[in-house]
């Protein structure tokens, strides 16, 4: 337990706690001087627990030392280039390190405990939603200083954040581990700024979990005004939560872009970089910039809310609308930063089961880009019932059908690849082909949303829940556990139990597939989302019965898929070759990878996924010799 | 004009661009009292951005070959430079944001505020460019001293736009009854200026530590990234105040 207390994690949290009191102090001393309230419902006003969460996130950046070299530099000190880990075992990983395999290994860990958390909240309002009528949340109720249903609007809203940080999170796992070993790199090309991007996180995520206890929020995950204005302080954390965490997004993605177009080995020209790396591109395009504005739509609200800055406020001459601008401008190509690596993913490890080329690399390669950078004009599909000006609502509708094109490039691709192919039917593969049917239902049920005259009626319906579920299943769910289970042998020299990968592949699967078609059916029906309650007249209690009851399923078999993985750590079969007999340059070398990566420089001498060509090669390593890194 | 290194040519080069710059600016405020021309405005604005990235913040410089040695210092710069700019692309993000805002709420019309002040601190800022890529230039030729006056006249200068903005500016326009919860210009015109002054303020922090360190003798004619990451971040400071500046006081008809 001493050793815990002398983690960067726990004295971060410790300062926190510090931070979070200091400037919360410093807001009621001045309102105290200026003869302002001191105290409301939590105790501090709104002011002082704003400041006070701000400060509380510097406090843990200076507190955890994550910044000691930063500083030493302004001061015009030198640092060494690396820092070794001097630690091993679990305090390593609860310790700053700047090693790009430590940080792709918290950040997945973080992202598997923050995935859990937003599982269980999604379990108690599913459990409330078993059948009509209000059973535990009821409205004599008081938790947090809410009643049962405003604390399910919390769980509700917060289920979406907590999941899509969780998200974020695992997307930056598997391209901080993976994407510097497929380039040949020592490292990203800024590792202290990469330790930054993944300790922000830390805070940001406690943040969201405080607007829980203060009084929570109401407004699902999207924020509106007017409603996110009238809500209690809990909105607040969420908002800076939610602004942490895109800082942690943004600097993150600005690593990855230069970690690939500086580090990368030496022949390895654009056309012959893996699909993984092209994925992680242009998902990065995408968080380096879009992800400011809904920072900045979530700044508005917050200065509206401490200040009276009539933003959004129509009797000031604000617009409510224009919030929701903002807020879609991010948080619609946000599901692409969320599917494009998972995507990637799925190109990455086709063809290594599939013992065949990839088929059509350029056209995959490009998809990615362009799914990008279209879905940069597509952010007014979510705003058709919204009020904004009608004469938009075809141009985005067109533009939103057209990123149907490049995904279905992906799709042509993926189906060519597994054609004739020799399949082992491992668990990697097995998520990977569980990943591109559900994407595929995901895909098939967006088109309808698209379209005006349909959306008009599906709009905030159930129909959406199921299809958003679809979606982000197969784009980033199922590839992240195939990623998991396939790079864990390269992290630990270990691999994961093969059947307790197939009993969560098989438990999870079907469930799921039950629960989003359900959702799509109730949708249909009439069941709008982000209600507490429903008609029983509707006469859809049995399905959202089942529904509750997949849920739980899922739940188990993840948690089947985290002892799998803690339990592998240690007893998992030894697997130091390259286990799944790969071209790739990471599995040229025995497992788990050495500290500072390749002893030796590999040259790109082939095409990267040439599966079963006689004689083709993708990567030379060069003549060992004497390492300039000890 | 050919970018060179050659000292003195370097020098009357930022001279040249400052005059330039100064001549656009005066061209915009007499485009703004005459005709209020939004098109010309755009276009004089669109000049300057260019003008500054490429000759004060020498966006060229990205493409720059420099030593294939993964480990040398002009590689590892190489790298920042890429860096920085992306996350100026990023930040551009923040700022265009407030744009949309700006223009959304508040249309072709624009609040009562003091032109004169308007035009003082915004002629302030450019000068501190005008300083800061003098600096600069002296520190790449290995004059410390003449790096360390330059800079010290830019944190002035910056200093001076500052005060003029937040101690000045907000003030008067307080007084005239436009204050942040007012309505929605009030609460366009202090997040945009706020903004911009906040980024003002760290740039400021950023020039107090690259001077310090140059009186450390940190920085040589070769290394010198600390000091050009500076430079280039105080001009898209500047670059922003390219683009606030005319949208905030010189183009639509003023507010009743």
């Amino acid at each position: 337990m001493k050793n815990f207390f002398s983690t960067a994690l726990a004295r971060g949290l410790f300062w926190q706690l510090i931070g979070t009191l200091v400037g919360a102090g410093l807001v009621t001393g001045i309102r105290a001087a200026m003869g302002l309230s001191t105290t409301d419902t939590f105790f501090f006003t709104e002011p002082a627990w704003v400041l006070g969460a701000f400060f509380g996130v510097l406090f843990f950046i200076g507190g955890s030392g994550i910044v000691t070299d930063w500083f030493k530099w302004a001061r015009g000190i030198d640092t060494p280039e690396h820092h070794e880990d001097h630690l091993s075992g679990w305090q390593k990983y609860l310790s700053v390190s700047l090693d790009h395999k430590v940080i792709g290994v918290q950040y997945t860990v973080t992202a598997f405990v923050t995935l859990g958390l937003g599982g269980i909240f999604a379990l108690i309002f599913r459990t409330e939603l078993a059948a009509s009528q209000l059973q535990f949340l009821t409205v004599d109720m008081k938790l947090f200083g809410q009643n049962g249903p405003q604390l399910y609007n919390t769980l509700m809203s917060l289920h979406g954040m907590v999941m899509i940080v969780s998200i974020l999170l695992g997307i930056a796992g598997i391209m901080n581990y993976v994407v510097p070993l497929l380039l040949g790199a020592q490292d990203m090309a800024f590792p202290r700024l990469n330790a930054f991007s993944y300790w922000i996180a830390v805070p940001a995520a406690v943040l969201l979990i405080m607007s829980l206890i203060l009084g929570g929020f109401d407004t699902g995950w999207t924020g509106y005004p007017p409603l996110s204005v009238r809500a209690p302080v809990g909105v607040q954390m969420f908002f800076l939560g939610v602004f942490t965490a895109g800082w942690s997004s943004i600097l993150g993605a600005l690593n990855v872009i230069v970690t690939v177009v500086r580090m990368r080995s030496k022949g390895m020209t654009a056309m012959r970089m893996p699909i993984l790396v092209w994925a992680s591109i242009a998902t990065s395009i995408i968080s380096l910039t879009a992800t400011q504005l809904i920072g900045l739509s979530f700044q508005l609200v917050m200065f509206q809310r401490l200040l009276g800055m009539g933003f959004f406020d129509p009797a000031k001459g604000g617009n409510p609308v224009l919030f929701q601008h903002l807020f879609w401008f991010y948080s619609h190509p946000a599901v692409y930063v969320f599917v494009l690596p998972g995507l990637g993913v799925i190109s990455e490890l086709l063809p290594v089961f599939a013992r065949k080329p990839l088929f059509g690399y350029r056209w995959i390669a490009m998809s990615s880009l362009g799914i990008a950078l279209v879905g940069f004009l597509v952010w007014a599909h979510h705003m058709f019932t919204s009020g904004m000006n009608e004469y938009l609502r075809v141009p985005f509708m067109y533009s939103t059908l057209l990123v149907a094109v490049p995904t279905g490039v992906k799709f042509f691709s993926w189906l060519a690849t597994i054609w004739k192919g020799k399949l082992s039917y491992e668990t990697p593969l097995l998520f990977v082909i569980g990943a591109i049917v559900v994407f595929l239902m995901g895909g098939l049920t967006g088109p309808p949303n698209a379209t005006v005259s349909v959306d008009l009626h599906l709009h905030d319906t159930y129909f959406i829940v199921g299809h958003f579920h679809d979606t982000i299943f197969g784009g980033f769910v199922f590839p992240f556990f195939a990623a998991v289970y396939y790079w864990f042998p390269k992290a630990t020299g270990r691999r994961m139990n093969e059947t307790l990968g197939k009993i969560h592949f098989w438990i999870m699967t079907p469930s799921f597939f039950v629960m989003t078609l359900g959702m799509m059916r109730i949708g249909l029906l009439g069941m709008r989302r982000r209600i507490a309650d429903y008609d029983p007249a509707m006469g859809f209690d049995s399905t959202h019965l089942i529904l509750t009851i997949t849920g739980y399923l899922i739940f188990i078999s993840v948690c089947v898929f985290i002892y799998n993985f803690f339990n592998s750590i240690k007893n998992g079969e030894k697997a130091e070759g390259n286990v799944w007999n790969s071209r790739s340059p990471e599995w040229q070398v025995p497992s788990p990878m050495p500290a500072h990566n390749y002893d030796q420089p590999f040259e790109v001498v082939g095409e990267p996924y040439d599966y079963g060509l006689p004689g083709s090669k993708y990567v030379e390593f060069s003549a060992p010799t004497k390492s300039k890194h000890k | 004009m050919s970018h060179t290194h050659d000292k003195s040519s370097a020098l009357s080069q930022g001279v040249v661009i400052f005059i330039y710059l100064a001549v656009l600016t005066a061209l915009e405020y007499f485009v703004a009292v005459t005709f209020s021309a939004v098109s010309i405005l755009a276009v004089v604005a669109v000049i300057k951005l260019a003008l500054v990235m490429y000759y004060y913040m020498h966006i060229y410089k990205l493409n720059e070959e420099g030593e294939s040695d993964r480990d040398s210092y002009s590689y590892k710069t190489g790298s920042n430079r890429l860096g920085l700019w992306l996350f100026l692309l990023s930040d551009a993000f923040v700022f265009a944001g407030l744009l949309t805002v700006r223009i959304n709420l508040l249309g072709l019309t624009r609040p009562h505020l003091n032109q004169m002040l308007g035009l003082f601190v915004t002629v302030v800022l450019l000068i501190s460019s005008f300083f800061m890529n003098r600096g600069e230039t002296l520190m790449a030729n290995g004059d410390r001293k003449g790096f360390l006056t330059n800079t010290m006249i830019t944190f002035v200068l910056g200093l001076g736009f500052l005060l003029g903005v937040v101690a000045v500016e907000w003030p008067m326009a307080a007084a005239e009854g436009l204050t942040a919860s007012s309505g929605a210009a009030g609460a366009v015109f202090y997040m945009m200026t706020g903004m911009h002054a906040f980024h003002v303020f760290t740039g400021l922090v950023f020039l107090l530590i690259v001077m310090n360190n140059a009186r450390k003798n940190v920085y040589s004619a070769e290394k010198h990234w600390g000091v050009e990451a500076a430079a280039v971040y105080w001009h898209f400071v500047d670059l922003v105040w390219i683009i606030f500046y005319p949208a905030l006081y010189l183009i639509g008809k003023l507010l009743a």
